[in-house]
């Protein structure tokens, strides 16, 4: 799923009633590619994953015999109930901190510091890493015999910590992970509205005498609320597809601590030698549900609180 | 902003949902394997005169890939171009088999592939592959030089269904060094649970602020090991005697001696006597290395690695496998993995072509080669013979495992269970040891929601296969 | 020169206690790179590397065809990049210059797909490509791209470009008899460039960084993405994490330089859906 789409200006002003012929001919042909693209690997799979969730599977995975709304009631279950509370509490672990976090430093770096191109870009570094290389590197770091991270602790004095294979910390240290990862883009985005906010807005304010802390919740904040609301979307979109790290570090482990939907999807889909691709189909749909309901609601009540300019 | 185009196609996509889910929904699922011929072993005259190619599937990684290049190195250089056998790495053990899955459906499997020995029952299911005896019978293929202990494993009813091919067997790994330092006889292993458990306590190692330095004990959550624990207690794994009557219908590692060790290894853990480096055997691996550890528990697989790592920092001793207690009388399972011929698909002159390599593959020399590369335990008896004096002595360990192989009475319990989602079954095992480990759960009632748990797909794979 | 007050120091210990964390990951990933076996498969594991130990970086090369990695990702995403580019350019046009009967409902349409998961649909997928022998050999490419040719995301952003054309150019471009097709590639596409860049680079990047696809579609290590390939590193040579972090640090070479010199060129791209 691509980011959403924040702001939308009004249709062109040419009319909509149909066009000449040619134009007609000519615009069906331009949406040709486009248009095969998404039937064939999007709508057409779609009514694919609904058929399969209510099939069963040969060994093989090939569906088998029809079994109604049997993988749905399956999932009225004590396991798939925390499968859910997972998935939303890891979104909201990744996804706020490291919002708040990039403002808090984006912010700072408002503050008319010097070094500001040097810190900035060293605050974006993590942006170069792609979930798969940041959660090898976290995996390195967390390692519970060698890592370097309990090393740091043991060295000041701390007893090691099971990173990823204590359930209580899991979720958390995974999260944390997620959290750098995404810090890096959510302070370009900041930054790019903090440069975006008209200078003589500031300084008006500035002469007011507001400073530090007033500025920052008077003018700089709301300014940058239409990009806070897109990274809070977007982050909580992406946190709910989240897979390499869970993949990586944890494989939805221990005792089940991270195992998210869409990892679950994967587990029951293509680990363990399993191929239940109708219960995983099943699962599928539950996530496109809860991704529509998701942004219907950040759309509906968060929405209203951004200030577009 | 005045509406969010999301909002606006909210409708449209239910609609669509709707009229997708209408129209699609046509699956093709395999054939349901193909004429009786196709599972039949041709004799050598099938080859004919041409150059016929093996595509073989296989699993091994690092040090052990490199030796399945060089037995295949060696096996094509050896036919003069008549057969050439293509090995490709497919990941590991899961995913060669989910690979393989997909290739059934597409009608394009390999020739030959490397299965794990817990995917055994789903290949004679797949009802896709040659039965091994059936070459074995038409060659007069000299069975006898396959280990027994090994052989039975891949057997049902005394035939041979694939060629085993590598094999490993586990032990218990000790710290010399931190045996001595603790005051204790490193010449006397423990040889039962409660024995590793007493002994863990004296060689934990806290320093003066408090911290561990060095665990007692210390090994992956691998439900290999409690499969081999069980065993070595004479305990079936699953029922209907090991799932070689037939079918199985559940696994039973919530009985008392599987509940017993995921007490005695919680207990542990809990009283800071072992740690818990999780799933992956490359941490705990990693533990014993780096010298944190003073027992562990591994495969024989590992045996060359550890001595390498440990060189300088500490010296690696090895002792049986520890029994659940002094009662138990059996000994471990022999798996690792096998090879398998895909005979749907695939013609007379293939077929025969991938039974050749087979035949190199399982042959004293290429086994004691193979031995020596990647530490495997040979699956040919008379491999050992060929083995080098000088490897024999820098590596005495093997001797020992491969003597107490050998020596290992036959029985239904260190056959192994057949089952066809074997792999979730040995999952979730490690989801009860883990809940119990880690005291989310109790030992008994982790243990048994874990075996609960895989009866659904148990039944369902039955089902399908009936 | 301006006066260090106390809120001033402030705010320098706020940003360098948060740079530390930060940074960390970045700086272990090269320092574990070349650190020997002894700084790291031994407990505690060194914080400074003992040494340059080159030998990890050679010998990721021996271990795993890094440079077939790269080359790959660099198929498979720039051929996705360039399609998305194209197609999204063609209906973008469509839907911003020519009349056509149901343009709201087929936009709708458009828009629509941006609201199904990938992972919802992904079995399908993996088993019509799979169906289709797409995951065998050099067609494994095929498999790759094919499902993300198109993009109703860049279709919305380059319709939001090609809007702010007057509509008089098309009316008198048409008159003129200067034609859609000129009129696209000579004037809208060339005036677009930015717009067109943005979405290229987020294109590219997501393309570059994808997991889940590739990760159940490779079959041969030789059509191995960097990605995938660099966490199967991490899974064979656990033992090694000198090795992995060599593998790491090897990889993020291009993206990391992108960040430090190229961040300018970026934002905009990464940023195309939250700003205009």
């Amino acid at each position: 799923m691509s980011p959403p789409l924040v702001v939308e200006r009004s249709p062109s002003g040419a009319t909509t009633t149909s066009g000449p012929r040619r134009e007609r001919a000519l615009s069906w042909l331009l949406l040709l590619p486009s248009v095969a693209v998404f039937a064939l690997f999007i709508f057409w799979p779609l009514g694919r994953t609904l058929y399969l969730s209510t099939h069963g599977n040969d060994i093989f995975g090939a569906p088998g015999a029809y079994v109604g709304l049997d993988h749905y009631a399956d999932m009225f279950s004590a396991s798939f109930a925390g499968i859910l509370a997972t998935t939303a509490l890891f979104t909201l672990i990744s996804v706020l901190p490291a919002v708040l976090g990039a403002l808090l430093v984006v912010l700072l770096l408002e503050s008319r510091i010097r070094g500001v191109r040097v810190l900035r870009t060293a605050f974006a570094l993590p942006f170069a890493f792609s979930v798969a290389t940041a959660s090898v590197v976290f995996a390195v770091i967390y390692n519970p015999a060698i890592g370097i991270a309990n090393g740091l602790l043991g060295a000041v004095g701390v007893d090691r910590v099971d990173w990823l294979t204590d359930p209580s910390i899991a979720l958390p240290a995974v999260g944390a992970a997620t959290v750098w990862m995404n810090l890096g883009y959510n302070v370009l985005v900041l930054s790019a509205g903090v440069a975006a906010i008209p200078q003589e807005v500031v300084e008006a304010a500035r002469l007011d005498g507001a400073t530090g802390w007033r500025l920052a919740t008077g003018i700089t904040i709301p300014l940058l609320s239409p990009q806070l609301f897109f990274l809070v979307v977007v982050s909580t979109i992406h946190a709910l597809q989240s897979f390499g790290q869970i993949h990586i570090l944890t494989k939805g482990g221990p005792d089940d601590a991270t195992s998210t939907l869409v990892y679950s999807i994967y587990e029951r889909a293509f680990a363990y030698g399993s191929s239940d691709f109708g219960a995983a189909s099943a699962q599928a749909v539950v996530l496109l549900l809860i991704m529509l309901a998701c942004t219907a609601v950040q759309f509906g009540i968060l929405e209203r609180r951004v200030h577009y300019r | 902003m005045a509406h969010s185009p999301l909002r606006r196609t909210g409708r449209a996509v239910l609609a669509l949902l709707t009229a997708t889910a209408l129209i699609s929904g046509c699956g093709s699922g395999p054939d349901d394997g193909g004429s009786s011929d196709a599972l039949d072993a041709p004799g050598a005259e099938a080859l004919g005169d041409g150059r016929t190619t093996v595509e073989f599937w296989h699993a091994m990684k690092g040090a052990n890939a490199a030796a399945v290049d060089k037995l295949v190195a060696d096996f094509n250089a050896a036919n003069g171009g008549k057969v050439e056998v293509k090995a490709v790495y497919q990941g590991n053990y899961d995913e060669t088999i989910a690979k393989y899955k997909a290739s059934v459906q597409q009608k394009n499997t390999p020739a030959l592939i490397q299965v794990y020995d817990i995917g055994t029952r789903f290949m004679v299911d797949s009802k896709q592959v040659v039965p091994m005896h059936r070459f074995v019978e038409k060659d007069g293929f000299p069975l006898a030089d396959i280990e027994p202990n090994i052989a039975s494993y891949y057997s049902i009813d005394g035939k041979l269904w694939s060629m085993p091919f590598n094999t490993s067997t586990p032990l218990l790994y000790l710290n010399k060094e931190a045996f001595t330092s603790a005051g204790l006889d490193p010449t006397k292993p423990p040889k039962t649970l409660t024995e590793i458990g007493e002994l863990a306590k004296k060689l934990t190692v806290k320093d003066a602020s408090g911290k561990t330095t060095r665990y007692g004990f210390g090994a992956a959550i691998y439900g290999w090991l409690l499969e081999q624990l069980l065993a070595t207690d004479g305990k079936e794994y699953c029922d209907n005697g090991n799932g070689r009557q037939q079918l199985a219908s559940k696994v039973q590692f919530d009985q008392p001696a599987a509940v017993q060790v995921a007490q005695w290894w919680a207990d542990l853990v809990k009283n800071g006597y072992a740690t818990n480096t999780g799933r992956k055997t490359d941490d705990a691996q990693a533990a014993f290395k780096a010298g944190t550890v003073a027992m562990h528990l591994e495969s024989t697989s590992v045996l060359r690695g550890y001595v390498d790592a440990a060189a300088g920092k500490f010296t690696v001793l090895t002792a049986p496998y520890p029994k659940i207690s002094d009662a138990s009388t059996g000994g471990p399972i022999i798996g690792g993995a096998s090879l398998w011929i895909n005979g749907v698909g695939h013609s007379a002159a293939e077929k025969r072509a991938a039974w050749e390599f087979v035949k190199f593959a399982a042959g004293a020399t290429p086994q004691a080669q193979w031995h020596t590369g990647t530490g495997y335990v040979p699956i040919n008896v008379k491999a050992m013979e060929q083995i080098d004096k000088a490897w024999t002595e820098k590596y005495p360990q093997f001797r020992t495992a491969v003597d107490q192989l050998h020596a290992l009475p036959p029985s239904v319990a260190s056959a192994g269970c057949l089952l066809g989602v074997m792999p979730q079954a040995r999952k979730a095992s490690e989801d009860g040891l883990e809940a119990a480990i880690v005291g989310a759960k109790p030992a008994d009632q982790a243990m048994k929601e874990a075996a609960t748990g895989v009866t659904a797909a148990i039944d369902s794979y039955n089902k399908s296969v009936r | 020169m301006k006066k260090l007050r106390p809120g001033r120091i402030a705010v320098y210990v706020v940003l360098t206690l948060a740079l530390i964390p930060v940074l960390f990951p970045v700086y272990y990933a090269f320092a574990g790179a070349v650190m020997g076996p002894g700084d790291l498969a031994s407990y505690p594991p060194a914080l400074v590397p003992s040494g340059l130990h080159w030998r990890n970086v050679t010998d990721v090369f021996s271990t795993v065809p890094l440079g077939r990695f790269y080359l790959n990702s660099a198929v498979q995403a720039g051929v996705i990049t360039l399609a998305q580019v194209v197609t999204s350019i063609l209906a973008a046009y469509a839907f911003a210059f020519l009349r056509m009967p149901a343009r709201a409902a087929t936009f709708a349409l458009f828009l629509a797909t941006l609201m199904v998961p990938w992972e919802t649909i992904i079995i399908p997928n993996y088993l019509a490509i799979s169906d289709w022998g797409l995951t065998r050999g050099g067609l494994t490419y095929l498999g790759l791209v094919l499902p993300f040719l198109a993009s109703a995301f860049g279709t919305f952003l380059l319709r939001q470009a090609f809007l702010q054309f007057p509509t008089e150019l098309r009316d008198a471009a048409v008159i003129d008899g200067c034609g859609h097709w000129r009129l696209l590639w000579r004037i809208v596409v060339p005036l677009s460039k930015p717009s067109i860049a943005a979405v290229g680079v987020y294109v590219f990047l997501s393309a570059w960084n994808q997991y889940f696809w590739p990760l159940i579609l490779i079959r041969d290590t030789e059509y191995q993405t960097l990605q995938i390939g660099i966490s199967q590193l991490n899974d064979a040579e656990a033992a090694q994490p000198g090795l992995i972090l060599a593998g790491v640090a090897l990889s993020l070479l291009p993206t990391l330089a992108v960040v430090i010199f190229g961040q300018r060129y970026i934002v905009r791209g990464l940023t195309a859906g939250a700003l205009r």
